[in-house]
């Protein structure tokens, strides 16, 4: 039976998605503006701006690209909005002060709750809490590899990288890197991962297999506390979010030596990468902007004014 | 719609009053590991000071870190000391300068950390042994002459900490201490949350057991978050250099280095750098 279901599972999955035109918008959380601006993708405009609640920050979209999650801080909650209609739809309760997330393939939202100690796992559609698991102090940054087998969490005051095997969600390795661990993100394989240390300025490139550090580097200057990373799409590159120091910091992916620092707005915090890996987008803090960068050039092209400290950014692509 | 809405009350409401039931069967211990490595620290001083519910904070903290690398520290409170404690990594101490003095020449190859007298003339005499955590009366004073240059009317005070602090998620460690004990962190809390911090990352980072490895590693190359934005080092004097904050009417007005006074603009405009030769 379960044969037989098999295909046709499939076949609505594929039928599904093929029906989800991407709306090609830029989505934005600004986390003392207690918004979400829209960017238009063609016209790099803001064409409109969703009023969401209380210190939004992490923001993510469903596998299929229908619905849009919005992490809203202060009031303990994740808001489902649709990309279209930019209604929000639903929305549940994600445990204490939700913050970064990530989607996994299978639709399920992995979540860190700052104050908690603890990742948690949520089902978007019902809103129930699947899982949850405990980690360091201060879980900051969540990525999931690209076949759903690995999560990492790190965990800011605990100065490590917690490795969740799924679906058993049991702790398969703790690697310890620099001071406050904030982001990462993995290669296509999964077999490598990419973590920034905020305040020791570190990029670490971490063999996943082994669970071990291969290669160190660092942003530069003192000013430059790096956050988000994304990675290049033929993988040569990556892009780092350099906080303070106003920069978004090309590396090399395999030396993790620095290639160029592009100038951006105040505090760089949030970095999202196109499909075609033809547009990287940041947000500025400070400002009050998000930069977009051409990667052939790496260079600025344009500057989006959008809320008060943007902070989150996903793209509709 | 409707319909829906319904069901995800209805679910809502069946989570609600099963919560205790489901958490606990959701519930996933940690990483369990085989050897686990006990170290140990000394606490001698008032355990009613905050600086004591300090060190329980990092005691915890370190802790929480400990269960996912096989790591388990504990603290033994002596209230009078000052000869010689065997079987500590380090000492931690809330005592008058006469005491502390006592102690790091009875211990002199085990870190004894000073968390609560700001008296320039222990750090001035350098003494190999004695860490200051909470900064010395010269670093405060210094923080206070920057503030001052920029706003000559301003009867601001420097601290170490403050419960009002937010940024570099000092928020978090603020909220955390006052859910553990129910008072707000101050410099002395703040100061001895640092020592136990700082000893257990050595720990957990090199694997350090040794109080002698301790120290040396402590005093040439510690980089320490202290949750104020930025690495500090031990100086030779053995005081932690560290951002200060400026205080008015129990507001943060400031930090120190103040930007555009400060000379340098780093933590190295605070206080004195060596020890006489």
């Amino acid at each position: 039976m379960k044969l037989l279901l098999m295909p046709l599972f499939l076949m609505a999955l594929l039928i599904n998605s093929a029906w989800a035109t991407p709306t090609g918008r830029i989505f934005v959380t600004n986390e003392k503006g207690n918004s979400v601006s829209v960017i238009n993708g063609a016209s790099l405009e803001v064409e409109a701006t969703i009023d969401i609640g209380k210190r939004p920050r992490g923001i993510g979209l469903s596998p299929d690209g229908t619905e849009l999650y919005v992490a809203v801080s202060d009031e303990n909650k994740i808001k489902v909005v649709d990309p279209e209609s930019l209604k929000i739809i639903r929305e549940f309760e994600a445990g204490s002060d939700p913050e970064t997330f990530a989607v996994h393939p299978d639709g399920n939202i992995y979540i860190s709750n700052e104050d908690d100690a603890k990742a948690s796992v949520f089902d978007p559609k019902s809103g129930a809490q699947v899982a949850e698991i405990r980690v360091g102090l201060e879980p900051e940054g969540v990525a999931i590899s690209p076949d759903g087998r690995r999560v990492i969490v790190t965990s800011e005051s605990t100065n490590m990288l917690h490795v969740i095997k799924v679906p058993e969600h049991t702790i398969e390795n703790n690697i310890l890197v620099g001071s406050r661990p904030r982001a990462a993100t993995f290669t296509k394989s999964g077999d490598i991962a990419y973590a920034t240390a905020e305040i020791s300025g570190e990029v670490v490139k971490v063999d996943m297999n082994a669970g071990k550090i291969i290669k160190k580097g660092t942003t530069g200057d003192s000013k430059s506390k790096p956050k988000d990373v994304v990675l290049s799409k033929d993988e040569s590159k990556i892009y780092v979010a350099g906080g303070r120091a106003n920069k978004v910091v090309v590396m090399d992916a395999n030396s993790l030596e620095i290639i160029k620092k592009i100038p951006v707005g105040k505090r760089v915090w949030g970095l999202a990468i196109s499909k075609d890996g033809k547009r990287v987008f940041s947000t500025n803090g400070v400002s009050g902007t998000v930069s977009v960068i051409d990667t052939d050039k790496n260079e600025v092209i344009k500057t989006i004014d959008v809320g008060k400290f943007p902070w989150g950014i996903v793209i509709n692509d | 719609m409707g319909e829906n809405f319904k069901n995800s009350l209805s679910t809502r409401y069946i989570l609600n009053k099963c919560a205790p039931l489901i958490a606990f069967f959701l519930f996933i211990p940690p990483f369990a590991y085989a050897e686990t490595l006990n170290t140990r620290f000394a606490y001698v001083g008032d355990i009613e000071n905050t600086a004591y519910m300090g060190v329980v904070q990092g005691l915890d903290e370190a802790n929480h870190q400990g269960e996912f690398l096989g790591l388990k520290y504990s603290i033994d409170v002596i209230p009078k000391a000052n000869t010689k404690l065997d079987g500590y990594l380090a000492i931690l101490v809330d005592a008058d300068q006469k005491t502390l003095l006592k102690i790091a020449s009875a211990n002199p190859d085990t870190p004894v950390f000073n968390l609560t007298s700001k008296d320039d003339q222990l750090r001035t005499s350098c003494i190999n042994n004695l860490l200051h955590t909470i900064p010395s009366n010269r670093m405060l004073q210094d923080a206070e002459k920057q503030w001052q240059t920029k706003t000559p009317d301003s009867k601001a005070k420097a601290e170490a900490w403050h419960p009002d602090f937010v940024k570099f998620a000092a928020r978090d460690l603020n909220k955390r201490f006052f859910k553990s004990h129910k008072q707000k962190m101050d410099s002395n809390a703040w100061a001895g949350w640092a020592a136990v911090k700082m000893t257990s990352n050595t720990v957990a980072n090199t694997k350090i057991t040794d109080s002698a490895d301790m120290l040396k590693y402590l005093k040439t190359e510690l980089l320490f978050d202290g949750q104020k934005g930025e690495d500090m080092r031990i100086r030779e004097t053995g005081q932690l250099s560290q951002p200060l904050l400026l205080i008015e009417n129990d507001k943060i007005v400031a930090e120190a280095p103040v930007r555009g006074v400060a000379k340098p603009p780093t933590l190295d405009s605070l206080g004195i750098l060596h020890c006489k030769k």
